[in-house]
């Protein structure tokens, strides 16, 4: 089977709007201020599951019907436009990659700990989520915890995950 | 709340992966599946279904904290992160956003009403944290569990205990211009810890029962039974 220019312009529009609805509707659906059904974190965690590689598989595939409709067009201005589906399948392929939640929350990095005598960093009158286990007493400041939202840590031996 | 990490003898490494209902969900790297902050349930994903195992946890200051133990451990900031990151004036910018949620609010609080919620023998109550500031110590039933709601000298910290000492009920009452509290069965004095610092109870702890600090809004979302204690009730 031959593809002709146009047959391989629809097919680039196609996998572009693919992978723009695998990136794009979890964004939509899981937004902060918007409400979540069931249904809508169902559709997304599917969409979020298989974007990592559906995307960069569409992006091949942009690549190899560029190929086909620049040899089959004749003049310079119908081959400048083909640029277009390559950017923006790339730009998808690596969205797909990236947690953007974490962008504006960093997870730690590091898991450092001072001794209660010494700490400057947090004021008496500041709240600490606290745990204690055989023993062993800690505190995550509040206001470390509801940036990064998320601290792991063992604890007495026991592995945790202190959540804000 | 704070969890334990393995699940099904599998240490999970979690990280923020998105948001439902303004309550977020954690990703775990090893499977992949979708958890849910505040209640610790997988709600997507291969693990759906199962359910973190609560750590017992406190919201403290880090003053009571530190009293309660002075050789305690305390995590510090990341030295990757720039120090603005760390506001620790983020609660009444956060108390202006928006609140969007699938539960059925009810007229008598403002969503954003800060709330101490306990659940015990599976039911749950919220307790508006103003009430708390001018009713501590507060004397409820939780289920069948007598429990008492108690709030720390720095007029921030909350804990609450059951009241059931060796099968004894337990009536508490705040002893004047101190912050302990006395039972009125043996005038025993406890204190934020609760434990029995004098009296005939000395010695003898309370079993205390985990509570969240949070938006009355997200509580009812995620405790859709819940009951409201009522400022009027004492």
């Amino acid at each position: 089977m031959k593809i002709g220019y146009k047959s391989a312009w629809l097919l680039l529009l196609i996998a572009v709007a693919v992978a723009f609805a695998f990136i794009f509707i979890p964004v939509y659906l899981v937004q902060p201020f918007a409400p979540q059904t069931e249904r809508a974190l169902a559709i997304s965690y599917f969409l979020k599951t298989w974007s990592p590689i559906v995307t960069p598989l569409l992006a091949v595939g942009v690549i190899g019907l560029v190929v086909v409709a620049w040899k089959n067009s004749k003049r310079w201005y119908s081959k400048v436009p083909l640029v277009l589906p390559i950017f923006l399948s790339f730009v998808f392929a690596w969205f797909a990659q990236q947690n953007h939640f974490e962008w504006m929350f960093n997870p730690l990095t590091s898991s450092d700990f001072a001794k209660a005598s010494e700490v400057d960093y947090v004021k008496d009158d500041e709240m600490v989520l606290a745990v204690k286990i055989n023993g062993d007493a800690v505190a995550y400041p509040v206001s470390l915890m509801a940036y990064h939202h998320i601290a792991q840590d063992v604890v007495g031996g026991t592995p945790i995950t202190a959540t804000y | 709340m704070v969890w334990q990490s393995v699940v099904n003898g599998q240490n999970l490494k979690f990280r923020l992966a998105g948001i439902n209902n303004q309550n977020f969900i954690m990703r775990d790297e090893e499977t992949g599946s979708w958890w849910q902050q505040i209640s610790g349930q997988a709600i997507q994903g291969p693990l759906k279904g199962s359910e973190l195992v609560s750590v017992e946890t406190d919201e403290l200051t880090f003053g009571t904290w530190k009293r309660e133990n002075p050789n305690g451990r305390v995590l510090r900031p990341d030295a990757k992160i720039s120090i603005e990151n760390y506001d620790p004036n983020w609660e009444p910018q956060v108390a202006k956003m928006r609140v969007t949620t699938t539960a059925q609010l009810d007229t008598t609080l403002e969503p954003r009403t800060i709330v101490v919620g306990v659940t015990v023998d599976g039911k749950s109550k919220a307790y508006p944290f103003t009430a708390i500031e001018k009713q501590a110590p507060i004397l409820d039933t939780v289920g069948t569990t007598p429990i008492v709601v108690v709030l720390a000298e720095d007029g921030k910290s909350v804990r609450a205990f059951s009241r059931m000492v060796d099968g004894r009920k337990l009536e508490f009452l705040k002893k004047p211009d101190t912050n302990e509290i006395v039972d009125a069965e043996t005038a025993s004095v406890w204190d934020f810890t609760g434990r029995a610092v004098s009296g005939e109870l000395a010695g003898k702890q309370l079993t205390k029962i985990t509570v969240l600090k949070d938006y009355w809004f997200d509580w009812k979302t995620y405790n859709p039974e819940t009951q409201l204690y009522s400022l009027g009730s004492r």
